[in-house]
């Protein structure tokens, strides 16, 4: 789309996405934020301030993926990539799990009714299924 | 596994950076290859043999 993957290194260290590796990857990253921030000073209505806003940040988020997906990694990048991605995900289910349980746990002992945020749940089955989809691809692939 | 990597990668006169190029991998993966700590998949133990001019894989991996 727009960004070139020789422009930027994947983060490894903090969080996910891109970090700028060349001096084009520092100018397209000021480009692109000066542009979000700039939807905030348009002479316009609050509402259009925020569709300029959601534009240009779902143009920020698809040429990002656009980029990582595009991004040379050889075997011994892609296995770490995949096991430190494992860990991270492991952890946020421990979390959610967690979460999970404790919200149940307090909502029974303080209102003695069993609910939970249902969005965490939802959030557990799309991984599941995210899980289970990747399983029958790769076992029909090799 | 040990591999002769280092030796033969001298001995033609090639660079790690050259022979990262060449196997199209990262040069930090030439790195952990030469010092043992990383097991190549099969395909890249081909390429890497054939980069340096080895007829074997053998002759560049030994299995300990």
């Amino acid at each position: 789309m727009i960004g070139k993957p020789e422009w930027f290194t994947r983060r490894k260290w903090a969080g996910w996405g891109l970090f700028p590796a060349t001096w084009q990857g520092w100018v397209y990253m000021v480009i692109l934020l000066t542009a979000i921030f700039g939807t905030q000073f348009i002479p316009a209505d609050e509402k259009t301030r925020m569709i300029a806003l959601g534009i240009v940040a779902a143009i920020l988020i698809l040429d990002t993926i656009d980029i990582m997906m595009r991004m040379k990694k050889d075997e011994r990048e892609t296995m770490h990539e995949a096991i430190a991605e494992r860990n991270a995900l492991w952890v946020i289910i421990f979390v959610l799990v967690a979460g999970v349980a404790y919200q149940a746990a307090r909502n029974v002992v303080l209102y003695g009714n069993f609910t939970i945020d249902p969005v965490i749940l939802i959030a557990l089955f799309a991984g599941l299924i995210a899980k289970a989809a990747t399983n029958i691809y790769l076992d029909k692939k090799n | 596994m040990e591999t002769r990597i280092a030796e033969l990668r001298k001995k033609n006169g090639i660079t790690q950076e050259e022979l990262a190029r060449k196997v199209d991998v990262a040069r930090q993966t030439i790195i952990s290859l030469e010092q043992n700590r990383y097991n190549p998949s099969l395909l890249l133990a081909h390429r890497i043999t054939n980069a340096l001019e080895q007829k074997h894989i053998e002759d560049v991996f030994l299995l300990e």
